[in-house]
C-alpha cells in the first residue's frame, strides 16, 4: 500500500518562508482571521543558549498525515469527511464536512483559536456565509476616488485576485464557509505527476516527497540513514512527516 | 453557530441521530471509492518575467489563468535560480494586487505641504496630468532654469536610459539622480581601490571550502538569494561557513563559526585576520607572493623593509603591514570589537587552510556607516591574502553582458541643454567633504542622501521641480525629518508609483505605474553563480487599471506635450534613436516605443549577428518566450597577470588607485589628502589614508544619553522597500530569525532588557538624536548586549490600509530612518545606514 510522506532536511533548510507562500498562493487560503491561521504551511522556531552560544533553529510544519490520525477518528459524520485515501493521505471532504470543528479540536498538532506565534494544521473557515477572505470584501478606498479596494478588486479578477483554480472532486480551490481545512499534501497535483506545490517551491531542496512504504524510494531512504524524527511521537499518531539531520553546524 | 452545530453534534451522538444527515452528504461519493475526477489544475501558462523583490533579480516566471497573475517561479533556464525562488516571488502577487493600487491620475488639492497633512488628491484625466506637467518644465525652460527640474530614481530597468538620462539631459538638467547610494556604493568602493571595479561580486559558492560572509545573510538578501539558500546546506557540510555579524543571521545560526563583533570595528576584526595569517606565514604564495629569502619576517610590532618582499600578484602588502596591520593583533581586535581572539586566530588557520578556495562574502553591513570604506577594503583584502579573488571558490567578477547601450543623442541637446547638464547636481557630489569617488573620480558617483543637503541650502541652486520614480525617499533614507522639509519645499513634484506612498504626500501629481515582475516592461542585466544574465520584465497579463510604463510610456507623453508647446527636441530624439532594430521603423506611439527600445537594447542576443556566447536564442519571438539569456560561465583568474583594472594592474593592498583619487579630489579643492579625511569626517592622516585599516567607528548620540547602538538589518520578505502593504509580509515575519509576526519588533539581549525593566511584547519607544518611534520589544539571546536590532521596513504612515494604521497620518510600527540620523559615508557618497552609527535609548511605555 503506497504512504505518501515528506521529509524536511533541516540541514539544507534556511527558513525562509517561500514554501508556506508558495502554498497560500497554489492553494488560496485566506488570510490570517478571526482566530484562524489558514497556513497550510508554517513555521515554528526554537531559541537556546545564551549569548554568544546563541542556537536558532527554524522548522517547518504541516499537516502530518498520520497512519493513525485523530482527525479522522474525531469526524462525526458518514461516510467521513476527513478520511484516509488509499494512499495515506488524511483527505478532507468539502461537501461532507459539517464545519462542527472535531477534527481540529483532536489534532494535537492543530488549535482551536490559533494566537500569533502560533501554528495549526487545521483551520475553520468561518460561519456559514462569512467571505473567504473579508480583506477582499472591504469596500474603502484610502485615497477616495484615487485608489482601488478589496472589494473592487475581486470584483474585477476574483476572489482571491490571485486564486488558482484546479479541480478536485473532495476539495475546492476557495473552501465554503463553515468547513475545516488543511494541506492535503496537493493531491490534485499528485495525481497529475506533480509535486506538492511546497515540494516544487522550496529553494534548498529541502523537501522530498514520496511512498514510505517503497523502501527504495528517496523517502524511506532518507528517514532510514538519518534516523528521522516526527513530531509529538508521544501521541501515538504515527505522523509522516518526518524530519532529518540539524538545522546547525554547531 | 458553530458552538451551536457542536452542540447539536453531541446531542445527535446521544440520540442516536446520524450526523450524516446534515447538509452535503448526501451527493458525494463514497469516501474510499477511489478518486476519479481529480482535473488537476485548470488551463494556464507561464509567462517569462523577472522578479525586482531585491537586487538578485531572478529570471522569474508567471502563470496565468483567465488573464489574472496567479503563481510565480523562477524562470527554468535560469543557471542561478534553477527555477525556483525565494519567498519574495511569491509574495509579489499581493503587490500586483494590492488593494490599494492607484486607479487614476490624480492631483494635490490642497497647497499646504507637510507630513500629516492630507493633499486632498483629486483623480484627474492622464491628458491633464501631462499638459500640467508640460507646462511646469516649459516655465523652467522659459525662464532659463531647467536645472532646477531633478529626476529621482528608485527601482529601474535598463530601460532607464530613456526618462533618467535622456530625458533629463535633453531638457537641460544635470540632475539625473539614481538611488545608488543608498543601496551599497561604500562596497564598491573597497572592491573598486583593491581590484578596480566599481561592481558587487559574483561568488563560487559551489567551489569553496571556506566561506566567509561578512556584514549580510546572503540566504536572506544581498545578490544571488535563491542560488545562495540552495547552496548553504551543502556548505555547511562540505565547507566551513564563519559568520561575521553583531546580529545572528539565518547564516551564522547555520555556520560552524559566528562572530558578533561590535558594530563598525569590522576593520580591527579583518585587520587581525590578516595579522595572523601573515605572521604565521599562512598567506596565499602563488597570489601575493613572499619573502625573497623565504623566511617570514613579519613579527608582531616589527616593521618589515619592503624590498624584502617579492609580490605577485598583488601590491602594497609590507606597506599595508607597516601602516595598519603590525599591531592588529588578535587580541587588540579582540579587545575593539568585543570577540574571541582565539576564534578570529581559528578563522585564519582555516581559510589559509582551504586557500585559495576561500569566498569571502562582504555585504553592506560591514561599511554603510560613516567611517565604513576601509571596513570594505580590509574585508575584501582578505580574499586576495588567500587567493581566492578572482579564483575557483572565491569571490569572482562577473562575465560580459553585451547589451546595445544608450544611442547617441547629443544632436537632440541644444545649447540650453549642453550648458545647463555641466552644471553641478543638486547632491554636491564633488564638493571637499564629499569626494564621492565612484570610479576613481571626485564626485564620479551619487550621494543620494545628500540631496537633501543642497535642496535645504539651495546650494548649488534650488530645486523647482523634482519627478520621483520607483522611489520613497522621504522614507528611505536616514534622516527622514531633513527629507520631508527638502520635499516640503519644492514647489512642483511629480511621483510615478505603483501605489501611494510618502513621497506621493509631498507630490502635485501621482501617475499610476505599472508593477514590476507582472505588468511592467523592460530588462535588466544581472550576475550570480558564474554567469551573466540579461533578463526581460514582460507585461504578463492585462492590468486591472490603466497603468503606465514609467521610463518609456512616460517621456514619450511628455515629449508629445512638450512637443506641442513648441520644444520638439525630447519627442524627436525618441523617434530618432529608438527604432526597430528588425524593420528600422521609427516608433509612433507609447507602446511602440517601449517594443523598440526593448529589442534594441537587447537585440545583440537574439538576432544572430555577432556570436556572444552563452545561450543561443534565435529571434526576438524566442527571446520573449524565454525571457532571458545565460552567458558562458565565469573565466576564474581573468584578471590575474596583471589585468587588474588599478592604477598598478594588481590587487592593491596599498590603493595607488585611492591615492590618486583623493590626490585629484584635494589638488581640486587646492587643499591636501590630510584635509580631505578631515573633512570627510575620517580620523586617518597621512599614508594610512591609502590602506585597509581600522577608524573607531563614529556614533551619533552621547552613549550616556543613548547608551544602546542600534542595528538595521533587512527583511527575507522586503521586497525592497514596498512589501509592506502585504497581509503576508506580517503573517510571515517571524521567517527573519529573532522576530515575530503581525508586529513591528526591536530585539534586545535579555541582559539589557532586564536592565530596562522590559519584558517580551511591551510597547517601547526608541530615541536617538534623530527622532523616535514605537515599536514591540523582543528579548532575544541572537543579539549582543550592547546592541538592539530591528528590520527597516515597517512604518509608513501612507503607504496603504495595512501598512499603516490610519493612511496619511499614522504609522504601523516604526521607520529606521527616522532614528538613523541623517549621515553619509562620504569617500562614496553612501547613505550611512548600517554599521551602529545610530545611539539609541528604549523606554518602556
Amino acid at each position: 500500500m503506497t504512504q505518501y510522506a515528506m521529509v524536511i532536511d533541516l540541514k539544507k533548510c534556511v527558513g525562509c518562508g517561500a514554501c508556506a507562500l508558495a502554498c497560500k498562493t497554489e492553494n488560496n487560503t485566506a488570510l490570517r482571521h478571526a482566530g484562524q491561521a489558514h497556513n497550510f504551511a508554517d513555521f515554528q522556531h526554537e531559541t537556546s543558549g545564551k549569548f554568544p552560544k546563541t542556537k536558532y533553529m527554524t522548522r517547518p510544519v504541516l499537516c502530518n498525515h498520520c497512519s493513525n490520525a485523530p482527525c479522522v477518528k474525531a469526524c462525526p459524520v458518514t461516510p467521513k469527511a476527513m478520511f484516509k485515501t488509499k494512499d495515506g493521505i488524511t483527505m478532507h471532504n468539502d461537501e461532507r464536512c459539517i464545519g462542527c470543528r472535531a477534527c481540529q479540536e483532536a489534532c494535537p498538532y492543530s488549535k482551536m483559536d490559533v494566537k500569533i506565534g502560533e501554528t495549526s494544521v487545521i483551520s475553520y473557515t468561518g460561519d456559514e456565509g462569512a467571505p473567504h477572505d473579508p480583506f477582499f470584501t472591504n469596500k474603502t478606498e484610502v485615497i477616495p476616488g484615487c485608489t482601488s479596494s478589496g472589494a473592487e478588486l475581486a470584483g474585477k479578477t476574483d476572489m482571491p485576485p490571485h486564486r488558482t483554480k484546479y479541480d478536485h472532486p473532495d476539495y475546492k480551490d476557495v473552501r465554503r464557509s463553515n468547513i475545516t481545512e488543511k494541506c492535503i499534501f496537493c493531491e490534485h497535483r499528485v495525481k497529475k505527476g506533480q509535486e506538492p506545490y511546497c515540494v516544487a517551491s522550496c529553494p534548498a531542496r529541502a523537501r522530498i516527497f514520496g511512498d514510505i512504504s517503497d523502501p527504495n524510494s528517496e523517502v524511506a531512504q532518507l528517514v532510514k540513514k538519518y534516523k528521522g524524527t516526527v513530531l509529538k511521537p508521544e501521541k501515538g499518531t504515527k505522523p509522516n512527516v518526518f524530519y532529518i539531520r540539524s538545522y546547525n553546524a554547531r | 453557530m458553530k458552538i451551536k452545530r457542536r452542540d447539536f453534534l453531541k446531542l445527535s451522538a446521544a440520540t442516536g441521530l446520524a450526523a450524516a444527515a446534515f447538509k452535503g452528504s448526501t451527493l458525494n461519493a463514497l469516501a474510499d471509492a477511489y478518486r476519479p475526477g481529480i482535473g488537476g489544475e485548470k488551463p494556464g501558462y507561464w509567462v517569462a518575467s523577472t522578479c525586482q523583490g531585491c537586487t538578485t533579480w531572478c529570471p522569474a516566471e508567471v502563470f496565468v489563468q483567465d488573464g489574472r497573475a496567479v503563481k510565480v517561479r523562477g524562470n527554468r533556464h535560469s543557471k542561478q535560480n534553477e527555477g525556483v525562488l525565494c519567498p519574495r516571488g511569491h509574495l509579489s502577487l499581493q503587490q500586483v494586487y494590492d488593494p490599494d493600487r492607484i486607479k487614476t491620475p490624480m492631483k494635490r488639492t490642497n497647497p499646504v505641504k507637510g507630513r500629516g497633512v492630507d493633499p486632498k488628491f483629486v483623480p484627474i484625466s492622464w491628458d491633464e496630468a501631462y499638459n500640467t506637467i508640460a507646462d511646469k518644465m516649459m516655465e523652467l525652460r522659459k525662464n532659463n532654469e531647467s536645472e532646477k527640474y531633478a529626476l529621482m530614481r528608485g527601482r529601474y530597468t535598463y530601460m532607464r536610459d530613456i526618462l533618467y538620462e535622456v530625458t533629463t539631459k535633453v531638457f537641460g538638467s544635470p540632475n539625473s539622480i539614481s538611488h545608488s547610494s543608498m543601496c551599497a556604493e561604500a562596497e564598491k568602493f573597497g572592491v573598486f581601490y583593491t581590484e578596480g571595479k566599481w561592481e558587487y561580486r559574483d561568488y563560487d559558492l559551489d567551489n569553496a571550502k571556506y566561506i566567509l560572509i561578512w556584514g549580510c545573510d546572503p540566504v536572506a538578501s544581498n545578490r544571488m538569494v535563491p542560488a545562495a539558500i540552495k547552496r548553504l546546506g551543502n556548505a555547511i557540510e562540505r565547507a566551513t561557513v564563519a559568520a561575521v555579524d553583531p546580529r545572528l543571521t539565518t547564516s551564522a545560526a547555520k555556520a560552524q563559526e559566528w562572530v558578533p563583533l561590535n558594530p563598525g570595528t569590522d576593520a580591527a576584526v579583518a585587520g587581525a585576520i590578516a595579522h595572523v595569517m601573515l605572521t604565521e606565514g599562512i598567506w596565499h604564495k602563488e597570489f601575493v607572493g613572499d619573502f625573497k629569502d623565504g623566511k617570514n619576517l613579519f613579527k608582531a610590532g616589527v616593521t618589515v623593509d619592503e624590498a624584502a618582499f617579492a609580490e605577485k600578484e598583488s601590491h602594497g602588502l609590507v606597506k599595508w603591514w607597516n601602516l595598519a596591520l603590525k599591531d592588529m593583533t588578535p587580541k587588540k581586535a579582540a579587545e575593539i570589537a568585543a570577540v574571541d581572539a582565539d576564534q578570529l586566530v581559528r578563522i585564519a588557520r582555516g581559510m589559509a587552510k582551504a586557500a585559495p578556495n576561500v569566498c569571502v562574502w562582504m555585504g553592506p553591513g560591514c561599511c554603510m556607516q560613516p567611517r565604513g570604506a576601509y571596513n570594505s577594503m580590509a574585508v575584501h583584502a582578505l580574499s586576495a591574502l588567500t587567493g581566492g579573488v578572482d579564483n575557483v571558490g572565491g569571490s569572482l567578477q562577473g562575465s560580459k553582458n553585451p547589451t546595445n547601450k544608450v544611442p547617441k543623442y547629443d544632436k537632440h541637446m541644444d545649447e540650453v541643454a549642453k550648458k545647463k547638464t555641466k552644471l553641478k547636481k543638486i547632491d554636491q557630489r564633488g564638493y571637499l567633504n564629499l569626494p564621492a569617488l565612484g570610479g576613481g573620480k571626485s564626485g564620479g558617483g551619487v550621494s543620494t542622501n545628500n540631496c537633501a543637503t543642497g535642496m535645504l541650502a539651495k546650494d548649488p541652486y534650488d530645486i523647482k521641480m523634482v519627478v520621483g520614480y520607483m522611489n520613497n525617499f522621504v522614507f528611505s533614507n536616514n534622516g527622514t525629518d531633513k527629507w520631508e522639509k527638502a520635499m516640503e519645499a519644492v514647489p512642483f513634484t511629480v511621483h510615478l508609483t505603483t501605489v501611494a506612498s510618502e513621497f506621493s504626500m509631498y507630490s502635485d501629481i501621482v501617475l499610476p505605474c505599472r508593477t514590476n515582475l507582472f505588468e511592467r516592461i523592460g530588462f535588466v542585466k544581472t550576475k550570480a553563480n558564474r554567469h551573466a544574465t540579461c533578463t526581460l520584465l514582460q507585461s504578463t497579463i492585462e492590468p486591472v487599471f490603466t497603468v503606465i510604463n514609467e521610463e518609456t510610456d512616460y517621456p514619450w507623453h511628455i515629449g508629445q506635450k512638450l512637443k506641442e508647446r513648441g520644444f520638439p527636441n525630447l519627442a524627436d530624439c525618441l523617434t530618432d534613436i529608438f527604432k526597430d532594430p528588425e524593420t528600422g521603423k521609427a516608433p509612433t506611439s507609447a507602446a511602440e516605443l517601449t517594443e523598440y527600445a526593448l529589442k534594441y537594447y537587447t537585440s545583440p542576443f537574439w538576432d544572430g549577428k555577432k556570436d556572444v556566447g552563452g545561450d543561443k536564442i534565435k529571434g526576438w519571438d524566442e527571446m520573449k518566450r524565454r525571457g532571458m539569456w545565460n552567458s558562458d560561465a565565469y573565466k576564474y583568474k581573468s584578471q590575474w597577470g596583471g589585468k587588474f583594472s588599478t592604477v598598478t594592474k594588481k590587487f592593491e593592498f596599498y590603493s595607488e588607485t585611492l591615492k590618486k583619487a583623493l590626490t585629484g579630489h584635494a589638488e581640486k579643492h587646492k587643499v591636501d589628502v590630510d584635509k580631505v579625511m578631515e573633512a570627510a569626517g575620517y580620523t586617518a592622516r597621512g599614508e594610512l589614508a591609502f590602506v585597509p585599516h581600522y577608524e573607531p567607528p563614529k556614533q551619533n548620540g552621547d552613549p550616556k544619553q543613548f547608551p544602546l547602538i542600534f542595528i538595521d538589518y533587512k527583511s527575507r520578505l522586503n521586497r525592497e522597500g514596498r512589501s509592506q502593504n502585504c497581509p503576508w509580509y506580517y503573517e510571515f515575519k517571524h521567517v527573519d530569525p529573532g522576530d515575530v509576526g503581525e508586529q513591528d519588533t526591536v530585539r534586545l539581549n535579555p541582559i539589557d532588557g532586564k536592565a530596562l525593566g522590559l519584558k517580551d511584547g511591551d510597547k517601547v519607544k526608541i530615541s536617538s538624536i534623530g527622532g523616535s518611534i514605537e515599536c514591540v520589544a523582543r528579548l532575544w539571546e541572537g543579539v549582543k548586549p550592547g546592541t538592539v536590532s530591528k528590520s527597516f521596513g515597517q512604518g509608513h504612515w501612507a503607504v496603504g490600509r495595512t501598512a499603516s494604521k490610519v493612511f496619511g497620518k499614522e504609522a504601523r510600527g516604526g521607520n529606521n530612518n527616522t532614528i538613523i540620523p541623517w549621515d553619509l559615508e562620504r569617500l562614496s557618497g553612501s547613505n550611512a545606514r548600517n554599521g551602529g552609527h545610530a545611539m539609541v535609548k528604549i523606554e518602556k511605555v
